[in-house]
């Protein structure tokens, strides 16, 4: 699932920090170009939390958002932010990656149509044209979206728009878009007059999983004393962003103007209530429970044991 | 002077007359107000050196390069040359994709004319005077030189034109293809208006009724040169080889 | 034989495949070797032939439109002045843009079908071709062009009879280009917006991590590209017997 994104973001933004010496190195692999969702990455960074953690971290973002777990298990990045139920397909495949943090906990993947266009239930998709990106797992929650309201994917047309979300559904090639983070694809929506309603898979049929999390290479979490470090300040980042909402805004647009428009503002206040109060705890029975989902599905053969891809780091 | 035979198809011979002829190049003159006169019926050649203009003369006749103020290129009956020419250069200049025989007819494809079953008749007998008659369905790639320039040449008489031009026709040949095919053009060329240029002298003696020679710097246009006799002349003819020795010394300035 | 030749340099590619798998130990969700692969292509057959056949038909319609548009290009440019002096400074910029700019727009205006990957591979190909054949059309021999002056063909006979066959060897170099991009063009158009084809599949299965499937769509695609390239090289053979190759392997010293 792939957010679009008005702000020009250029093709790998590169965060690096200040210079300080006897600092941890620690290479950070965005999900996408840098936006509200990362806020407490770059606030960290910011404001120095980072750097007092003894850390000097380096956020890249990618070209192919399907690269950075391919990276950080090839070992060629420490951490990457990726998607929870990305993490669970990939480890199927054999991925050796564990997750250790969370960013956001919440889904953020909704089902948007326009607000006075003729889908005012799920039910009425039917016979519609429905527009996704291919992020591997978008047909699952739609799936289940529809089996909620009796109907199945073969009732609707399934047309692959890629990054294209809201401009395919503004200019009425399909009714409807899966794939489109609520935080955003709305408040585009509501920017250029067209405003958007969206359905929650969280409510409609689907458990409940966290949006984005962060996810490491399995053999080298154990004694790499950094992974602690850089939780304890993104948690410290969080609590920052929650208290002193302005001052933290200000610090995430700093030297970063293109991310100061209106969309990213508005974004900004969505995301705020999202992120993870507690990024290293892990609910390990929501995570099975998606697994479960996600076996039902077909997009997993087995469920595996939680604690074989998903750790409290210590 | 020699009679020439006139052949019974031919138009009214025309001639041609070019006055102050001037070629300018790169800031050098290379020849300004020649006179050149292209007899009826006749070969005249023109003889001279690489680089002394006389293939730059000949295409202005063609039509083929713009006239120099203040050249003029007037014909006897003042109707302007156009569609009067046929024109032979050093290379065959034979379209590879197209048969022997569809090369000889070349004009006629050009312009759109219909390909009477009289027009492919007199093709063949073309091709049969050149000694090609059973490769008319042969692609030039396959012929020799010597070969594809008798193509040329019947390409040339099926133009049946009252002016023949030729630029240097056989110089890419060896000489004893030259030879040959220095008979054959004199044969077939009798009574036509031919002007024919070369840079060989004893080519000039085997075909040409007037010879010229152009030389110097800035170049000059002798007096004709006639010899005996009518083309093709033979090699070993010693008033020849005397003329030859005399054409050597006109070129040499 | 060729084939046989052909054989074993397929069989030396996939030693050499496996061989950097195994050597450098690389993970297969990041290159797969080729046993899996294979395994891939035999388990997902159907799935290959539905979606390739979808692709292959994207590309013989780009490369059949992007020919003529490129073809019609090329003509007009050589045979209008004004047309020259407007239309290359745009065909060079359409070049210019980078194709996943392109892409969106087209999908806009044409929707998710078929007729934007077209329109894709059109666009990918047909300025290779038009640059080919207009640079065929303009290097005409001179010798020709001047012999068919002498011959009176208009300008329109020129272009049809001797500069469009002349040409016809530099129009198969830029067809065989053409054939070689034309999968790229369709597989982009797919990327941006598609439920189907080879480049849709792909996408598919790298976000699935099926990377084993993805490459065997990739393998698809290659033998297509390949047959692509043989066919079309084959027809210029056949089209063109006149214009024989000189390798120059081939020479004797």
């Amino acid at each position: 699932m792939k957010r679009t994104f008005a702000a020009a973001a250029l093709a790998a933004g590169l965060l690096t920090a200040l210079p300080a010496a006897a600092q941890d190195k620690m290479t950070v692999l965005l999900d996408w170009f840098v936006n509200p969702d990362h806020a407490p990455l770059v606030v960290a960074q910011e404001k120095g939390f980072f750097k007092e953690a003894g850390l000097d971290v380096t956020l890249t973002a990618p070209a192919d958002p399907n690269d950075p777990p391919k990276l950080v298990a090839a070992g060629q990045a420490d951490l990457a932010i990726s998607y929870q139920p990305q993490l669970q397909i990939q480890v199927g495949e054999g991925l050796p990656l564990v997750r250790v943090g969370t960013l956001v906990s919440t889904p953020l993947n909704s089902l948007v149509v326009l607000k006075d266009g003729p889908v005012k239930t799920v039910k009425d998709l039917k016979g519609r044209k429905i527009g996704f990106s291919v992020g591997g797992f978008e047909d699952a929650l739609l799936g289940a979206m529809l089996e909620k309201h009796g109907l199945t994917t073969k009732d609707v047309e399934l047309v692959n728009v890629n990054f294209t979300l809201s401009p395919a559904l503004l200019a009425g090639q399909v009714d409807a878009v899966i794939g489109a983070f609520r935080n955003f694809e709305l408040n585009q929506m509501a920017i250029e007059n067209h405003p958007g309603r969206a359905f929650y898979p969280e409510e409609e049929g689907v458990p409940a999983y966290d949006e984005l999390i962060i996810v490491a290479h399995k053999d080298k979490v154990a004694g790499d004393g950094r992974i602690k470090r850089f939780l304890d300040a993104v948690e410290r980042a969080t609590f920052y962003i929650l208290n002193h909402p302005e001052e933290a805004q200000a610090a995430f647009v700093k030297d970063r103007p293109e991310l100061n428009d209106e969309l990213n503002r508005r974004a900004w206040a969505d995301t705020l209530p999202r992120f993870s109060h507690s990024p290293a705890a892990l609910d390990a029975g929501r995570y099975t429970r998606f697994a479960e989902f996600l076996k039902a599905r077909g997009l997993i053969k087995t469920v595996e044991p939680v604690e074989r891809y998903a750790v409290v780091v210590k | 002077m020699n009679a020439p035979v006139r052949p019974e198809s031919l138009h009214t011979p025309v001639s041609v007359t070019v006055t102050g002829a001037r070629l300018t190049y790169g800031g050098t003159e290379l020849f300004s107000d020649l006179t050149l006169r292209i007899e009826p019926g006749v070969t005249t050649c023109l003889l001279g050196s690489s680089g002394v203009g006389k293939t730059t003369l000949l295409r202005m006749v063609a039509g083929l390069a713009e006239p120099e103020p203040p050249t003029v290129v007037a014909t006897d009956d003042d109707a302007p040359l156009r569609g009067r020419i046929a024109y032979m250069a050093q290379q065959d200049l034979l379209l590879p994709w197209l048969s022997v025989l569809d090369n000889v007819l070349l004009g006629a494809r050009l312009r759109h004319e219909r390909r009477s079953p009289n027009l492919t008749a007199r093709a063949r007998a073309l091709l049969e005077q050149v000694g090609l008659a059973e490769r008319e369905k042969d692609r030039p790639a396959t012929l020799s030189g010597g070969q594809r320039q008798r193509v040329a040449i019947a390409r040339t008489l099926m133009e049946d034109k009252p002016l023949v031009l030729m630029d240097e026709p056989f110089s890419a040949l060896d000489a004893l293809t030259r030879l040959r095919l220095q008979e054959l053009a004199a044969t077939v060329l009798a009574g036509r208006t031919v002007l024919m240029v070369t840079h060989d002298p004893l080519e000039a003696l085997r075909l040409g009724h007037r010879i010229h020679v152009m030389t110097g710097r800035p170049a000059t246009i002798g007096p004709a040169l006639e010899p005996p006799a009518l083309p093709p002349r033979a090699v070993d003819d010693p008033a020849l080889l005397a003329l030859q020795a005399e054409l050597l010394r006109r070129l040499a300035g | 034989m060729r084939i046989l030749r052909a054989l074993v340099t397929i069989a030396v590619l996939l030693a050499v495949w496996q061989g950097v798998v195994s050597l450098t130990g690389v993970p297969r969700y990041i290159l797969p070797g080729p046993m899996a692969v294979a395994d891939a292509l035999h388990r997902q057959a159907p799935l290959l032939i539905q979606h390739g056949s979808t692709t292959l038909i994207e590309i013989l319609l780009g490369l059949a439109l992007g020919v003529a548009l490129g073809g019609i290009s090329a003509l007009t440019l050589a045979s209008f002045r004004t047309a020259r002096r407007w239309l290359m400074p745009v065909l060079v910029v359409s070049q210019a843009i980078p194709v996943f700019a392109l892409a969106p727009l087209l999908v806009l205006w044409l929707g998710y079908g078929m007729a934007s990957k077209v329109a894709m591979a059109t666009l990918v190909i047909f300025f290779p071709i038009t640059t080919a054949l207009f640079d065929g059309l303009r290097r005409t021999e001179r010798g020709w062009l001047d012999l068919a002056r002498t011959m009176g063909a208009s300008r329109r006979s020129v272009l049809w009879h001797i500069r469009l066959p002349a040409a016809l060897p530099a129009f198969g170099s830029g067809l065989r280009v053409a054939a070689a991009v034309a999968p790229i063009g369709a597989v982009i158009g797919e990327w941006v917006g598609s439920s189907a084809g080879l480049g849709y599949l792909m996408l598919h299965a790298n976000a699935r991590m099926q990377i084993d499937l993805m490459f065997a769509a990739l393998a698809v695609l290659g033998v297509f590209a390949v047959a692509l390239y043989a066919a079309v090289d084959a027809l210029l053979r056949w089209a063109l017997p006149w214009q024989p190759d000189t390798h120059p392997a081939d020479e004797k010293d």
